[in-house]
Parts: structure tokens; C-alpha cells; sequence
């Protein structure tokens, strides 16, 4: 069934269509993934949901593909999860093995893309049965854990992260309470009544505020300049290569399932690996290809891992499945343990398009090289005025609304702060979108309980689920285990 | 404000903040822990950024007490241009009804390309028309964005 839907020539174009855009905004530094579904998203009004699913689908991990090819050779990383990328990528164009480089990165993406879309296949349907025991404490205390997570992987203070969380949890409140129909913090605002959109925060916090630092700074960029020869990877590359890759592809998938993890986490996970099993750590950052074929393999495999907690529980897994889930009910599709049976095309349409699509990319990818070069040439003057105006044009389409383009536009400037007090906004987006859920899961199950708070205590999987948070958030203060590992960087850019 | 660092100052902004939040969530009801009522979730969210807070506000003061100070945010960049932009946009909201989408982006496009790193005019006069130009002509015409239309009609 899964063919069936993906090979239709109208879904096939919407995956072209997706990863092509998806591998630009991924080379373009200054537009993430996040941003670039959010501006897409109204133009999937017209099209059948299924297709929607795939083209966005298809951006995110053309974005993460994309990504490699600016860090490898402008020493910038094209979105977030890229980052890594650049540490010993651009080390190697700097060696006069950028093609390489591009090549290992193209391969170990597909490699892992693909294994990913088959553990997503083999792991989803047995889990969406298991999410049909998920009752609201189980629910409740899963999310929590997800923004935990988030939190005690984000870089800098946990306080602050834990800050933006419980800031993004206030947002979440504004507009009606569902359970009792009231409004909150509306100030008879009629856009507000139903809530600040996902959309119009994240492309301020994210697109705006990355404009209005970027035009602080010099705007000046070099491209390496060399000839880019021998994409393909010799012998000698694959044999330095093919085991990171796989690791890659194992970390990242199973930390793309966990809500709150994601590519960016994988990525540096795998990098950390990489470097603690290799024999000649000193030389990493130096131009080693285990550097860059394990992350980039990792941020592929997070995009088919962070799919499965959406499409089987419901929940997303990080900012972008946050902005998937959005679209898929406007579409009228309810993500969760009923989807499979509900709307089996759509779920086997959109898990077989991300293998069509990860042929897409590595045929996209190597041989359009020189265009992508070409692109990121384009000076940053001329570019960011266009990026503002897709930034406007999207929100607004939305849903025509003057009001939420304003909301954009102030959360840039909010976002532009959080960046020079060095607050981070994926927990404030993460528990933005969760914070609904997390409400009428935890106001349900008081009433279930008659208000006893041990409801969450008491049951085995949300006991389980609780346990780990608590751990988490006590895990700082535990004087032996020391500091805190990060692994997220310092935010440049969100997924 | 040289006494206190970048923590202290924004861990004490939060702070506020959080008890905004709570005290005017108690304006909604909160109702009983057996039945949350409206206020119950700002409640909580506020009282966790109150919590949050003065935790930072304490490591803030810790490592003020260390030695760490305030660090400048906007030295030695161009805050100026960040400012003209964020101008821009504000002006561009506030345009967009009554001059509709095609001059007002026409008037941004340009305004930007000139103001923030200067262009040549012939870049700026091609760059704003054409953009708008083709922006409508993408999101007007083919995707039907329904964008305001000024007294022009476009």
C-alpha cells in the first residue's frame, strides 16, 4: 500500500518538490528546517493531506542533507544538526578532499535515511498498539520526560532551559481552555482566542532573530573556493567510514524516537563516539571522515526515528514534528496510536516517500553540487531582505492575520535577546506545542484520580517515565557525577 | 548595572514575570486539585518560572560573587542595523492594510537593500520591484495567498 500511494506521479512530484527545497534551505545558512515548513505549510492547503505529509517530510530531511554542504565548505553550518559537520568537514575542503567529504556525507545520509525508514517500519506499528494502553498519566508523564530531556541535553545552565520550558508551557496556556471552554490571557484579542500559533513563534524565534544578528555582524562569507573532484568515495574512505556510519545511523535513530531528542543531539552524540573509540582522538578536528560520516549519518536517521513517536503517540519528538503534527490537523488528521488504522495510506504513503526521497536526495545532492556553490555565493545583503519577506508572506498567509505576523515579529525581537543572555528557544517551543497536551493529560488524570498526584507514582509505565525525569533533573546536583555533559551547542539555528 | 552580570539581570526580569503570571492566573479559577480548573496550568507554569528564576538569580549571584561580571552584548557590533531592520518590520506591519502588499514590499525590499549594508540604487530600484513583483505573482496569482491589496488594487 505504502508504494502504491508514494509512486503516484502527483505524490512523487510533492517528494521532488520537498527535498528540493528541503536540501536549499538546508545549504542556505540563515533558514533552518523549522522555518522553511513553517513557510510552506499554507501551501499545502490545496494539496491532499497525504501529499502535505510528504512534501514536508521531504524538507526536513532534505534540510539535514543540505546542511552538510555548506559546513563542509563555508565553515557554516547550513541548520543546526550541521554543526558538527563542520569541525573536521571543512578541515577536509581545506585539505583538498571537500569532495569526499560531500561524498561520505551524501552516502552515509542515504545509508542511514534508508535503514532509519526500515526501523520505523519494523518499530511503529508494535508501538502504536502499545500506545493504545497510554492512558492520560502515561501521556502526561512521556511528554514530560521528552521536555526533560531537552532540557538536560541543551547547552548552558539547565535553570535557563528549564526557564524557557515552563515559559513555553505559560504560552501554551493562552487562548481557550479546551476543558472548560473559558479563554485565558486573550485580552479580547479575537487571534489570540485560539492561542499563539506554533508557526508565527518559531519563525521569529528562529528566522527573524537569526536576521537580526547575522546583520549585526560583518555579512561577509567565503566559499572555499577549490574544484570539487572525486565525489566518490575511494576504498579507503569507505573503509574508514562504513562502521561510523552505522553507529551513526543506530544513535540517531534511537534518539530521534525520544521526545525531546533529535538531530541536533544525535549528531554531536555521535561525533562524541567517534572520537572516544578512535584510536587518534587528537587528530579529530583535524579532517578525519569518521567526524563527519557518523553525525551526518546520525541526523538522517533522527528525521525516520523522530517520525515514529508523531505518527504512533502523537507527540512530537522536537520542533519540527511539532509544526508536522500542526499540519496533519489541519488537514484533519488526528497523529496517534489510531492512525495506522484509521489512515493507513497516509501513514505507509509517508514512511515509503522517505525512501523514495532519500534516492531523491542522493541523486540531487552530488551532482548538483556546483549549483548549491553558486547559491551560497548569492552575498548575504541581497539574501536576507528576501528571507524576511518569506518570513512575512508565510505568516500571514497562515491565516490572513496582521495580528500574527506582529506575534512574529515580536518574538524575533524576543528571540534576538534570548540569544545575547544566551537563552535557548527549543524547550520554550517544545513545551509551546506539548503544553496543551500536557495540560488536559494532567488535568485528566486528577480527575481520574480524584486529585491523588501519586496517579503518576502509581502506574508502572508513567512510573517508569517519571523516574528517569526525576533523575534528570537531579542529575546536576549530584556533586561525583560532576557537570552536566552538553551536547547541544550553543543555538545557532533550530529543527 | 555594572554590579550585576547577564544572569542576575535577566533571571530578575523572569522573576517578575513569573509572578505576573501567577498573580493573574489566580483571577481565572483554579479550582481543586480533584478538579483543576482554568487557572490551574498558568498557575504552575508561572510558579515554575518564579522557581527557575531565583535558582538562576542564585547562580547569578554566585558567580557574580566569583568575578563574573556583566558581558557587554553590544559591543563592537553594528546594533544599529539590527535596529533599522527590526524598523523596517514594524513599519511594514503597520503599511501593509492601507498601502497593500505590492508597494509596501516594493518600499521594504528597497528601504532594506539601501539602508542595512547600501546597495547601488540600480540594485535597490531592479531588487525592490522585481521582488515584489515576483512575490505577488508567486503568492497572489499561483498560490492565492489573498495578500491586502492597497488603493490599487494590488
Amino acid at each position: 500500500m505504502g508504494f502504491q500511494v508514494a509512486l503516484q506521479p502527483g505524490n512523487l512530484l510533492f517528494c521532488f518538490i520537498g527535498v528540493l527545497i528541503g536540501t536549499l534551505v538546508g545549504v542556505l545558512p540563515g533558514l533552518g528546517p523549522v522555518a522553511a515548513i513553517s513557510l510552506l505549510l499554507p501551501t499545502t492547503f490545496h494539496v491532499t493531506p497525504v501529499s502535505a505529509v510528504i512534501m514536508l517530510a521531504g524538507i526536513y530531511y532534505g534540510a539535514m542533507y543540505g546542511g552538510s554542504t555548506t559546513s563542509i565548505l563555508v565553515n557554516i553550518p547550513g541548520e543546526a544538526a550541521s554543526v558538527v559537520t563542520c569541525l573536521d568537514g571543512y578541515q577536509m575542503a581545506r585539505h583538498g578532499r571537500a569532495g569526499p567529504a560531500l561524498g561520505i556525507a551524501a552516502f552515509g545520509s542515504f545509508i542511514a535515511g534508508t535503514l532509519g525508514v526500515l526501523g520505523l517500519m519494523l518499530i511503529a506499528p508494535p508501538l502504536a498498539e502499545m500506545g493504545l494502553k497510554f492512558g492520560p498519566p502515561e501521556y502526561f508523564a512521556l511528554m514530560t520526560l521528552g521536555l526533560t530531556i531537552l532540557t538536560f541535553l541543551a547547552s548552558g545552565p539547565m535553570w535557563k532551559a528549564l526557564l524557557m520550558a515552563a515559559f513555553g508551557l505559560f504560552l501554551g496556556c493562552i487562548g481557550m481552555d479546551t476543558l472548560m471552554g473559558a479563554p485565558r490571557f486573550t485580552w479580547d484579542i479575537i487571534e489570540l482566542s485560539d492561542g499563539i500559533g506554533l508557526v508565527p513563534v518559531v519563525m521569529g524565534l528562529f528566522g527573524i532573530s537569526e536576521v537580526l544578528l547575522n546583520v549585526e555582524k560583518s555579512m561577509e562569507r567565503s566559499v572555499f573556493e577549490t574544484k570539487i573532484k572525486n565525489l566518490l568515495p575511494d576504498l579507503r574512505d569507505w573503509a574508514d567510514s562504513i562502521f561510523a556510519i552505522l553507529r551513526g545511523t543506530v544513535i540517531g535513530f534511537f534518539l530521534g524516537v525520544l521526545p525531546g531528542g533529535g538531530a541536533v543531539i544525535s549528531a554531536f552524540v555521535s561525533y562524541a563516539v567517534e572520537k572516544k573509540i578512535s584510536p587518534y582522538p587528537e587528530k579529530f578536528g583535524t579532517g578525519m571522515i569518521p567526524g563527519v560520516a557518523g553525525p551526518e549519518a546520525a541526523n538522517n536517521a533522527a528525521t525516520g526515528g523522530a517520525f515514529i513517536p508523531l505518527l504512533t503517540l502523537g507527540i512530537p519528538a522536537n520542533a519540527v514534528m511539532a509544526i508536522l503534527l500542526g499540519a496533519m490537523m489541519i488537514h484533519g488528521m488526528q497523529p496517534g496510536p489510531m492512525l495506522v488504522k484509521e489512515h493507513p495510506d497516509l501513514f505507509w504513503g509517508a514512511v515509503t516517500s522517505m525512501y523514495l526521497g532519500n534516492v531523491m536526495l542522493l541523486v540531487l545532492n552530488l551532482p548538483l553540487i556546483g549549483l548549491w556553490v553558486k547559491i551560497l555565493k548569492v552575498p548575504y545583503p541581497i539574501l536576507f531582505p528576501l528571507i524576511l519577506l518569506f518570513c512575512l508572506i508565510g505568516c500571514y498567509s497562515l491565516n490572513n492575520s496582521i495580528v500574527e505576523v506582529l506575534i512574529m515579529v515580536i518574538f524575533g525581537f524576543i528571540g534576538y535577546l534570548f540569544k545575547k543572555f544566551e537563552y535557548e528557544g527549543a524547550p520554550l517551543v517544545l513545551a509551546l506545542v506539548l503544553g496543551p497536551m500536557m495540560e488536559t493529560a494532567l488535568r485528566r488524570s486528577l480527575l481520574l484520580s480524584a486529585g491523588d498526584p501519586m496517579i503518576f507514582l502509581t502506574r508502572p509505565i508513567a512510573a517508569g517515565l517519571m523516574l528517569v525525569s526525576f533523575f534528570l533533573l537531579l542529575y546536576p546536583l549530584i556533586p561525583r557525577l560532576g557537570k552536566r555533559r552538553t551536547i547541544l551547542p550553543p543555538e545557532k539555528k533550530e529543527d | 548595572m555594572q554590579r550585576f552580570n547577564n544572569d542576575q539581570v535577566s533571571a530578575a526580569i523572569w522573576l517578575a514575570l513569573g509572578t505576573i503570571i501567577c498573580l493573574a492566573a489566580l483571577g481565572y479559577d483554579l479550582g481543586t486539585l480533584a478538579s483543576p480548573g482554568t487557572g490551574f496550568m498558568p498557575f504552575l507554569a508561572g510558579l515554575a518560572m518564579v522557581l527557575f528564576s531565583a535558582i538562576g538569580l542564585g547562580y547569578g549571584t554566585l558567580r557574580r560573587k566569583q568575578g563574573t561580571g556583566w558581558k557587554p552584548t553590544l559591543r563592537g557590533l553594528r546594533w544599529d542595523k539590527s535596529l533599522l531592520v527590526l524598523t523596517a518590520l514594524f513599519t511594514y506591519i503597520f503599511l501593509l492594510p492601507p498601502l497593500g502588499f505590492s508597494l509596501c514590499t516594493a518600499l521594504f525590499i528597497g528601504f532594506l537593500l539601501k539602508a542595512v549594508k547600501p546597495q547601488k540604487w540600480s540594485v535597490v530600484v531592479s531588487g525592490s520591484i522585481l521582488t515584489a513583483l515576483g512575490a505577488y505573482g508567486v503568492f497572489e496569482l499561483w498560490l492565492k495567498a489573498q495578500l491586502p491589496k492597497g488603493p490599487w488594487g494590488f
